[in-house]
């Protein structure tokens, strides 16, 4: 069993809880298990731009130094520290990277952490799940322990745009990329192309101007539905908020009666490794999965 | 064809400095080719293209910057930083703006004027990374 040092992040534990819950239990089924770092803080969510703040690059800096301490503990591990959600991936991997340049800048916030006995000597690797499963576990070994095939769900994946940029972050290539659609086809799903696969969902314009998101959702769904598709997958918890909330929203206010459920990629695998039911909990979701999965009879 | 004149002094350069210096681009590298506004996924609602921002900021025009929506539109998605073929990171452009505005005036979003209810239905990945872009 591979042990590996987990962020989950602040939304892990609350909106996307199945999120975290499915990927565990995969994980120790993979024996790539996810273990949680311990006296985690937020990363920040969003990485800042600025060349002249380092006061906002001390929380992620906190949790790589946390995570090469947790390391210590685990058995068979490498200096690597998994996230699931995609916004946490990208902001520590870029100042992991910034980190490992600017050593001026790396001594000036280990002055800061040094305080609370903390310090961070920059040999942490920032890795995805998804980079996990597609680079040390491997599709084949995933198809093996599939016992329930998705057959019936048309999936569409839905990167978002912290999983493909910047450089510095991206898990993939940038504008064609496959790992998504090559893992739901590992579990016997048919995955449909669209072209909106990372056209951003208007992200946190949530709070202050919902119009922005309730667009851009349009825009996706509108494509993926015209493509044939029954399902999104996504690997962001405010992807997922966003698509999930949005659709409901317009099919409350305008009667839309064609929706496409949300899944996170680790849902998926659950479903198809026969993992129990709840630890997805689909009664999180605004758009309930269960009714396709039913229909489909993947879910007796 | 109408020409205008524009004032190029010491207070136009300073501008151009402190946006230089917040995002750490060579505003000059843009050469106009307009890819991120091709590729961007908010030009519609944007009052100026971000290649029209990026131009006032080459000429200072500090006012016209700043009355833009274009900056609080873009919501960092990168696309036209990994895009731009003068490998200029244009979202970091944004962001200085945000910054040069923030830094004066540290509130765009009032976290106290949202309502109990919005703030309990949204995710905290929101919140969060609102109130970092939104407020200085």
């Amino acid at each position: 069993m591979v042990q590996y040092s987990y962020f989950p992040g602040c939304n892990l534990k609350t909106d996307a809880r199945g999120f975290e819950k499915s990927a565990i239990a995969v994980s120790k089924k993979l024996e790539s298990e996810l273990v949680e770092i311990p006296n985690w803080n937020c990363c920040g969510t969003v990485h800042t731009m600025t060349s002249d703040n380092l006061m906002k690059r001390i929380a992620p800096v906190r949790i790589l130094a946390r995570s090469r301490n947790h390391i210590e503990e685990l058995e068979d591990t490498l200096n690597q520290a998994v996230t699931l959600c995609s916004m946490c991936n990208s902001t520590l991997k870029i100042v992991n990277k910034e980190m490992k340049e600017d050593l001026d800048a790396l001594e000036t916030i280990n002055f800061q952490l040094e305080e609370d006995n903390e310090t961070y000597e920059n040999d942490m690797e920032v890795k995805h799940f998804l980079e996990i499963l597609r680079d040390s576990v491997g599709f084949s070994k995933i198809r093996e322990k599939v016992v329930k095939p998705l057959i019936g769900l048309k999936i569409s994946a839905y990167y978002g745009c912290m999983l493909l940029h910047p450089d510095e972050a991206k898990i993939d290539d940038a504008e064609m990329p496959s790992v998504l659609e090559d893992l739901v086809e590992s579990l016997g799903a048919e995955s449909i192309f669209s072209p909106m696969f990372k056209h951003c969902c208007g992200s946190y314009h949530i709070v202050e101007d919902e119009d922005i998101v309730t667009d851009q959702v349009k825009k996706i769904t509108g494509d993926v539905l015209s493509r044939g598709a029954n399902a999104l997958v996504v690997a962001c918890p405010l992807c997922a908020y966003n698509l999930d909330q949005q659709q409901k929203m317009l099919m409350e206010k305008t009667g839309k009666k064609d929706v496409l459920p949300i899944f996170y990629f680790s849902q998926l695998m659950a479903i198809a490794m026969g993992e129990p039911w709840e630890i997805n909990h689909f009664e999180d979701h605004k758009i309930d999965p269960r009714e396709l999965l039913k229909k489909l009879k993947i879910e007796e | 064809m109408s020409y205008e004149y524009i004032k190029f002094g010491p207070e136009e350069r300073d501008f151009i400095a402190k946006i230089e210096e917040i995002s750490g681009q060579n505003i000059y590298s843009c050469y106009q080719c307009g890819k991120c506004s091709a590729g961007c996924a908010f030009s519609s609602r944007m009052d100026k293209t971000v290649n029209q921002l990026i131009h006032f900021i080459q000429m200072g025009q500090k006012d016209r910057v700043l009355e833009a929506n274009t900056h609080w539109v873009c919501s960092s998605c990168l696309t036209c930083s990994i895009r731009c073929p003068r490998e200029i990171d244009v979202a970091a452009l944004m962001e200085a703006v945000r910054e040069y505005i923030l830094r004066e005036e540290p509130e765009k979003v009032k976290i106290s004027e949202l309502s109990k209810e919005v703030i309990e239905k949204l995710p905290n990945i929101a919140l969060v990374g609102n109130f970092r872009k939104m407020t200085g």
